[in-house]
């Protein structure tokens, strides 16, 4: 293989030049001409029947243009979660777009349009609703008891979903254990905290035609349960793709009420309409699903794995949304697969209480997993006397065997032990006996965590979409035009793109355009921007469009150069005979040709080309991946616990990411240290908090929601990138955006015992738990 | 009821009609139409809408437009020398320090005025001065890169 002139080689983003002067591109400044704003009157009781709603004040005030109520929306019972297609037997079909009863305080249950946000808001205090209060249940295990409220009819003590995987002989593996652990381990409700809030404009013209523009992760998503929701021709609604958004993390991965409301309203009034969520809107709309995870694992004195059981509850809210597939992910990606063991069993319950609902969130379901898996194993490490880095390194897989989940694919690249060595050895690791410990108040320790084995994309999921499209399109400057359907949350994957497509065309970076206008009948399906799949599965189909792009472009450079397209090859802008680059001609040279006109006036007269090397030089491509391989990450912290005050302070953290083949050095890092900032707030600060009588969000905005500042953020964070070679990725590349989300909070948990010498196994790790597990304060 | 402010927005003189109620942020989004301050919670807690406002950093949020009356106030829009990204705003993208961007403008008014001095600032000094602006894609180590790098060279 050749040097590559792009892969490998930090590129600019260029949406950056416009965001620092000012963003244009965000959905939240799509404006129509004569647009009307609506707001949402949400529920005030967590459990309740409308028995009476009364909505002529409202409609009586000036501005008023309509008023959605319950009974003007259809009662059709849908799974908002984009990745699947509406009707999968996997998921629970148990939402509506406004419901007579409602499960959470929160939940929409009429919407205004008006002229001004502010006259729909005035109106909403207008609405007159009359409650019928129903028993509530917050705590998912009293919601599996036989004698609790029912939150959904026909589900018997509010288990939504209840998958239970077996493999082995479980009794055997616990009889040939020389140790037996337990553990119970509990992470918190947390938001993704994207910047920019959910919104969207919703149009619909006259003959029934609907134009959608919002903030979301997915567009065939969105025109798939925007048209299942509305029961019409999915061909009806046309969702128009956002240059970027401002943020996800899986927090824009379903529909949200938004969407269906603002239609609703756009089709009451022939106007089109937007809805911008308020912060306090976009936290009860979305978060990482809280799950109690109780572990027995039997191991050898050696330290190898000989039993492990795992039991997983999640509190999934008043509707399953994603915690019917989260459950799944969590139990595999977070349990079954992470380390090989003969005999395993794992059971998870995704449970109705009246809390607000889950989504998406980086990670979808491991990070809960990491948490109890990569705490216990340090539990054991301390019990048997072995270092965790060995005990892991017994317990692992390597290159070449097979794929866990996927047993028809290889670990084709896998470098798990390479992350673990590697980092230790930047990170300076030292096995525990050998730390030198201070004498003073603020106690320092160090930690590690592993995510030993992740995604790169969906394939092999059931009832998951995976696969990917691609248009890209030579321009006679010599530049290309990319089309894909898949949406840049931030992370830079337009980048990443076009870095990919630059490389297979042979032109630069800068010369790669991602067309601004695109929309669902434009582009390629795609699944969406989520499960660290874009650089591998969407990269692959790029690089499948611009292959196909190059071999046309060959085809006409031949009849140009007479010679052979496959003598030829393209670099740095030029097609010339492989071996004598001065020779070639450009590349924009080659598409003027393609696109003359048939017969060409010359100084010699009327000189006609050739049919065969007419018409535009475009590549197509539409395919799923080949396989899905797992990338492999460890991570190692050193912190600061004050004994005084509880606080926990970042000194170091150091990432090992074996990603297959990197890309764009910078924008890998900076995923990265964005994503420690997530998995260090998960660990230490970050949690919605609700009134336990009443359900009411007591952090509803950043006030209260405590999130990681720049102060906080330790002072470097420390990316070793190893690249092994992906034989299935895009230039040799799988995939990194989620694990360093996945890894911190396991990593810190594990520093802050090495420091204190007391184990927490509740998130977040806050001060009050560090003083009460110190016996320096009573625990609540 | 409505009255009528004056405020001068990136050199422009503007005479706007707005509601007591009215913030600064929503003035310069709807009325003026500029995209650069952000709505990213609308309640001074997250720093997207931050502008510099007489030279000072202020959560235009958190600002009754009428009490801006005869006030300066910079956007990022108005940071563009000769149409050229001011040397703070090409740090910005040349550091990495831009992803989903969101954050960025307000990012970018906040660093502004912390390098208004002219002193030397060192990592902390940068970190305590961004820390009323909130990002969730970065990790902020770009974005304290940036403003270093502009402190350094200049």
């Amino acid at each position: 293989m050749t040097e590559s002139a792009v892969i490998g080689k930090s590129a600019l983003r260029d949406d950056a030049y416009e965001k620092v002067a000012g963003g244009q591109g965000y959905p939240v400044n799509v404006k129509y001409p004569g647009m009307l704003h609506a707001k949402i009157l949400r529920s005030h009781h967590p459990h309740a029947r409308v028995v009476r709603i009364d909505a002529a004040r409202a409609e009586r005030l000036p501005g008023v243009k309509a008023v959605l109520l319950p009974k003007d929306a259809p009662q059709k019972a849908y799974s908002p979660v984009y990745f699947v297609p509406t009707l999968a037997a996997s998921m629970v079909q148990d939402m509506l777009v406004l419901s007579e009863r409602v499960r959470y305080v929160g939940q929409p249950l009429a919407a205004v349009a008006a002229t001004t946000p502010a006259i729909a808001e005035a109106a909403l205090e207008l609405i007159e609703v009359d409650y019928e209060e129903l028993p509530v249940v917050f705590d998912p295990e009293l919601a599996m008891r036989d004698d609790a409220p029912q939150i959904h009819d026909g589900v018997p003590n509010n288990i939504a979903a209840h998958p239970k995987f077996e493999f082995g002989d479980l009794e055997q593996g616990f009889a040939e254990a020389d140790y037996i652990f337990e553990g119970t381990y509990e992470t918190q409700r947390v938001h993704t905290c994207y910047m920019e809030p959910r919104v969207c404009v919703v149009d619909v013209d006259s003959r029934g035609r609907v134009t959608v523009e919002s903030s979301m992760q997915h567009l065939f998503g969105l025109r798939e349960k925007l048209a299942f929701v509305l029961d019409i021709p999915e061909s009806r609604v046309r969702v128009v793709k956002p240059p970027y958004i401002g943020g996800g993390f899986g927090g824009k991965l379903d529909l949200g009420y938004i969407e269906p409301i603002a239609a609703l309203l756009s089709m009451k009034t022939g106007r089109p309409v937007r809805i911008e969520q308020s912060r306090y809107e976009d936290f009860i709309s979305s978060a990482r699903h809280p799950i109690k995870v109780y572990l027995k694992t039997g191991v050898t004195k050696d330290g190898i794995f000989t039993a492990r059981y795992g039991k997983s509850i999640l509190d999934t809210g008043a509707h399953a949304t994603h915690g019917a597939e989260v459950i799944n992910v969590h139990g595999f990606f977070g349990f079954l697969l992470t380390y090989p063991c003969q005999n395993q069993t794992w059971e998870g319950y995704t449970v109705y209480t009246n809390n607000m609902v889950g989504g998406g969130f980086r990670g979808y379901g491991a990070p809960q997993g990491a948490f109890a898996v990569e705490s216990q194993i340090d539990e054991i490490c301390e019990k048997i006397g072995m270092d965790p880095i060995e005990f892991r390194l017994k317990n692992s897989r390597a290159e070449g065997d097979p794929h866990p989940f996927n047993p028809e694919f290889t670990l084709s690249s896998y470098r798990f032990e390479e992350c673990l060595r590697r980092g230790a050895a930047q990170f300076g690791w030292v096995n525990r006996e050998d730390r030198t410990r201070t004498e003073n108040t603020k106690k320092r320790g160090v930690g590690l965590a592993c995510q030993p084995m992740w995604v790169s994309g969906c394939l092999g999921f059931p009832d998951i979409y995976e696969h990917s499209g691609a248009i890209v399109k030579l321009n006679r400057d010599g530049t290309a035009d990319l089309a894909v359907a898949t949406i840049d949350l931030g992370s830079g994957q337009n980048t990443t793109l076009r870095q990919i497509a630059a490389e297979e065309l042979g032109i630069s970076v800068e010369a790669v355009h991602i067309t601004q206008s695109a929309d669902t009948e434009t582009v390629p399906f795609d699944a969406p921007s989520h499960a660290s799949r874009v650089t591998y599965s969407a990269g692959n189909a790029v690089k499948g469009a611009a292959e196909a792009a190059k071999e046309r472009l060959l085809e006409v450079a031949g009849t140009m150069l007479e010679a052979d397209p496959q003598d030829l090859e393209v670099r740095e802008g030029r097609v010339s005979v492989k071996g004598s680059p001065s020779g070639g001609i450009s590349v924009g040279a080659v598409v003027e040709r393609a696109e003359s006109p048939f017969v060409q006036m010359t100084a010699v007269g009327p000189q006609p080309t050739t049919v065969a090397e007419k018409g535009t030089i475009i590549g197509v491509s539409s395919m799923a991946p080949a396989s899905n391989p797992s990338p492999a990450t460890a991570q190692f912290v050193e912190v600061e616990v004050d004994t005084e005050t509880g606080e926990v302070v970042i000194l170091r953290a150091v990432f090992a990411h074996d990603l297959g083949k990197l890309i764009n050095p910078m924008g890998a890092q900076g995923q990265v240290e964005g994503g420690f900032q997530q998995g260090m707030g998960y660990a230490l600060m970050e949690r919605l908090q609700f009134d336990p009588e009443n359900g009411a969000c007591l952090t509803p905005d950043f006030l209260d929601y405590k999130m990681p500042t720049a102060v906080e953020m330790p002072r470097r964070i420390e990316s070793i990138f190893i690249e092994s070679n992906e034989p299935t990725g895009p230039f040799g590349a799988k995939s990194l955006a989620e694990p360093c989300v996945i890894v911190p909070a396991p990593a810190i948990a594990n520093a802050v015992f090495d420091a204190i010498g007391v184990r927490i196994r509740q998130l977040p790790i806050t001060p009050e738990k560090v003083l009460a597990a110190l016996g320096k304060l009573e625990a609540n | 009821m409505k009255q009528i402010v004056n405020i001068e927005v990136n050199g422009d003189v503007h005479e706007v009609a707005a509601e007591p109620r009215d913030s600064l942020l929503e003035v310069l989004r709807d009325h003026l139409g500029l995209v650069g301050p952000k709505r990213g919670c609308d309640g001074g807690g997250c720093g997207c809408c931050t502008v510099l406002l007489d030279g000072r950093a202020v959560y235009s949020c958190m600002v009754y437009v009428l009490s801006a009356e005869g006030s300066a106030v910079t956007t990022v829009e108005g940071l563009a020398e000769d149409g050229q990204l001011n040397p703070l705003q090409s740090a910005f993208v040349e550091a990495g320090a831009v992803q989903c961007g969101y954050c960025t403008p307000g990012m970018i008014m906040t660093a502004t005025e912390l390098l208004a001095d002219g002193e030397d600032l060192d990592d902390d000094e940068i970190r305590h001065g961004i820390a009323g602006n909130l990002c969730r894609c970065t990790g902020y180590q770009k974005i304290v890169d940036a403003v270093q790098n502009v402190a350094r060279n200049r």
